[in-house]
């Protein structure tokens, strides 16, 4: 029998103890592919949200919270300054405000949309209700949580929310909004003309042509979109030039987006854009928004990694210590085969087999624990990981306007549930990782197995190399 | 020829030095079955280690055939080793997983003896030595003491060496098994003309052999013709 075979053999001398060796290293190996494979997922939807970054800069007002008072939007004329850069192909700029249903009675806490004039009203009735004990729309739970003590009005509706905007075509994009019905508004052109979600003109009894009230005159519905985004359906967007005009906000821009001509420059552009705006704005670009984005998903792959690690070490423990028992259990053997004429070399072989069989038989638990739980970790990790991280993370409104998740008390209703919509959208986006074991995958566990079994083996070469032929004297 | 020339092996105990062979001298001749008595802690197996190449001496040497193998290598003591001796043991030291007919085909396989012949020689030998067909692939274990030490003796035949050396090889025996496993290893050696040196401390076995050595703390103290 060649040393392979004996090796083999050698590996299933004593069942129980060879059992109980497979069933651990396979643990240790499951969970190192486990977490391989979580790594690879987590690496991939990293590298997929990367490459998805677009050439843009988002440009907010400097510390904008919703619901306050302050007037420190950004104007027209700033972002003129910056249409003016190098690299800066194009300014979108958005206006945001919120405003009541006529009729409909505020909350006694919180703030409600009040108009940016705190008096406007619209006729339109939010096509989205709320559950104030949870259990909201869609699955998803929303809470009033905006004071203490306080309850809903029987006659309370949402605010609609109102979006100015100089390049619509953007914000439907934004949205993942077609229209559906009537044309697409002019950006650039001041008229009374709005786009409303197919949800608000369903909710309204609206078509194409019919009008609506808003800041006291009437709009006209120019087109219906239709999209899945929560945050959208509740939205008319309208000419920013209309917007500035109906809101009594001349000038005034909540958010802007800048488009620069290439990613190379990206960085450049950005630094100019902080330069020309100083302290007025925040100004953060594509790269920074994904390296926020994906922040979550980067601590979810520095835990698999460790984990990896730790585990592969831990299975070479395994083996290291087990073949060293077997080592020092068969040193007389070890001693007669050296005296019959077996080389150092010939032995280590041996057992190197010996070791691989366990490390391969420990592979294939391990594949098994891999498959079966590489899918439901990776989940795990990663719904951990962005629960515990986007509670202090701010999120974008599509109209560009940032409010942070946790938003304090005086954000008011309003601002909560919007960024709770988005929230949501974004977490919803990143937990959206799939874990595959693909043959690439399997030839790494196996590579695993095999670089743990030689690690493993590695120190019982040793010991082998000292043992003396005649230790098989000394036994007698 | 076997010669061994002022052979000295110490070793370290503790701070004591310990002499296991003092200065021994003596010659076998080819063929013959030469017997080592002594009490225990003599230094017989340190002398058996010695000759076969098992241990290093501190000073002397040992010349079998026409070569000094206390000059030789480590890889060239592996050779020596798996083609010029053959050991048996008093607690007969098979491998455990291996059949009866493995064990035998063990040092054959070292010395890279072709697997057909090995198993014409290894089915030969294990009759020769009394095993049964269907005792051949049953392992170790399932052999009884006798049995076991038929198949040790069949495995140190088995490369046709020069050299036995057998240590107590009847001592886990009970008398009837040990002198047929004596007789066993003389007729042998007749007919395979090998040199056989056995460690006794049974002096009715050593008094058949051809020539015996008396050692006493390390020392040969008589080299006496039977």
């Amino acid at each position: 029998m060649n040393p392979v075979g004996r090796g083999i053999r050698n590996a299933f001398r004593n069942g129980v103890r060879t059992g109980a060796i497979v069933i651990i290293l396979g643990l240790s190996i499951g969970l190192s592919l486990t977490m391989l494979v979580a790594q690879r997922a987590v690496e991939n939807k990293i590298k997929s949200v990367k490459s998805s970054i677009g050439n843009t800069i988002t440009i907010s007002p400097a510390g904008f919270t919703p619901g306050s008072d302050a007037n420190n939007a950004l104007t027209s004329d700033d972002l003129a300054k910056v249409q003016k850069l190098a690299h800066v192909t194009s300014v979108a700029e958005t206006l945001t405000d919120r405003l009541p249903t006529t009729g409909s009675s505020a909350p006694t806490f919180g703030k409600f949309g009040t108009g940016s004039d705190g008096g406007s009203s619209t006729s339109l009735t939010s096509p989205i209700t709320l559950n104030a004990h949870g259990g909201g729309m869609g699955g998803e739970r929303f809470f009033i949580s905006g004071g203490e003590g306080g309850s809903l009005p029987a006659d309370f509706s949402l605010p609609v929310s109102f979006i100015g905007t100089n390049h619509p075509a953007n914000l439907t994009t934004d949205y993942s909004a077609t229209i559906a019905r009537g044309a697409q508004i002019s950006g650039t052109a001041d008229s009374n003309n709005a786009l409303i979600s197919s949800q608000m003109a369903v909710k309204n009894n609206l078509k194409v042509g019919d009008t609506f009230t808003a800041y006291s005159a009437a709009l006209t519905v120019a087109g219906i979109f239709n999209t899945d985004n929560q945050a959208a359906q509740d939205t008319v967007i309208v000419s920013l030039a209309a917007l500035q005009r109906l809101s009594a906000q001349g000038g005034v821009v909540t958010s802007a987006v800048a488009t620069i001509d290439s990613l190379d420059n990206l960085g450049n552009a950005t630094s100019a854009v902080k330069s020309t705006l100083g302290s007025n704005a925040d100004v953060v670009s594509a790269q920074e928004e994904a390296d926020n984005t994906v922040a979550p998903l980067n601590s979810v792959k520095t835990v698999s990694t460790f984990s990896l690690v730790g585990a592969v070490v831990a299975g070479a423990v395994i083996i290291l210590l087990v073949m060293v028992m077997v080592v020092r259990e068969r040193k007389k053997e070890i001693g007669v085969v050296k005296a019959i004429g077996g080389s150092n070399l010939r032995i280590m072989g041996e057992f190197m087999v010996e070791s691989l069989t366990l490390a391969v038989l420990g592979a294939v638990v391990g594949l098994l624990i891999g498959v079966v739980g590489g899918q439901p970790v990776t989940k795990m990790l990663v719904d951990n990981s962005t629960s515990n991280t986007t509670t202090s993370t701010q999120f974008q409104r599509p109209g560009g306007r940032t409010f942070a998740a946790n938003a304090e008390p005086n954000g008011g209703f309003g601002g909560r549930f919007d960024a709770g919509l988005r929230r949501n959208s974004a977490v919803e986006g990143l937990r959206n990782v799939k874990a595959q074991i693909g043959p690439g995958l399997l030839l790494d566990g196996f590579g695993a197995a095999v670089l743990i079994a030689i690690l493993g083996s590695a120190l019982s070469a040793g010991l082998i190399a000292k043992v003396r032929p005649s230790t098989v004297m000394r036994a007698e | 020829m076997l010669e061994v020339k002022n052979l000295v092996k110490t070793f370290r105990s503790g701070d004591t030095t310990v002499i296991a062979a003092n200065d021994i001298s003596f010659s076998v001749p080819d063929g013959q079955f030469a017997s080592v008595v002594g009490r225990s802690g003599s230094g017989k197996s340190t002398l058996l280690s010695l000759l076969g190449a098992l241990d290093l001496p501190t000073s002397g040497s040992i010349v079998v055939g026409d070569r000094d193998i206390t000059k030789m290598r480590d890889h060239e003591l592996i050779g020596y080793r798996g083609r010029s001796i053959g050991f048996v043991f008093q607690s007969y030291n098979l491998v455990p997983n291996l059949t009866a007919l493995e064990n035998v085909m063990l040092p054959m396989e070292f010395a890279k003896t072709p697997k057909a012949e090995r198993i014409k020689r290894g089915k030969s030998l294990l009759q020769e030595v009394g095993l049964q067909d269907d005792q051949m692939g049953r392992k170790p274990g399932r052999l009884s003491g006798g049995q076991q030490q038929r198949v040790a003796i069949a495995r140190a035949l088995a490369n046709r060496p020069q050299l036995i050396l057998a240590d107590e090889p009847t001592g886990n025996l009970d008398a009837t098994t040990g002198k047929m496993i004596f007789d066993l290893l003389h007729s042998l050696s007749r007919k395979e003309k090998t040199t056989i040196i056995v460690v006794t401390h049974d002096l009715e076995i050593a008094g058949k052999t051809d020539k015996t050595f008396h050692l006493d703390d390390g020392r040969l103290v008589s080299n006496n013709r039977s």
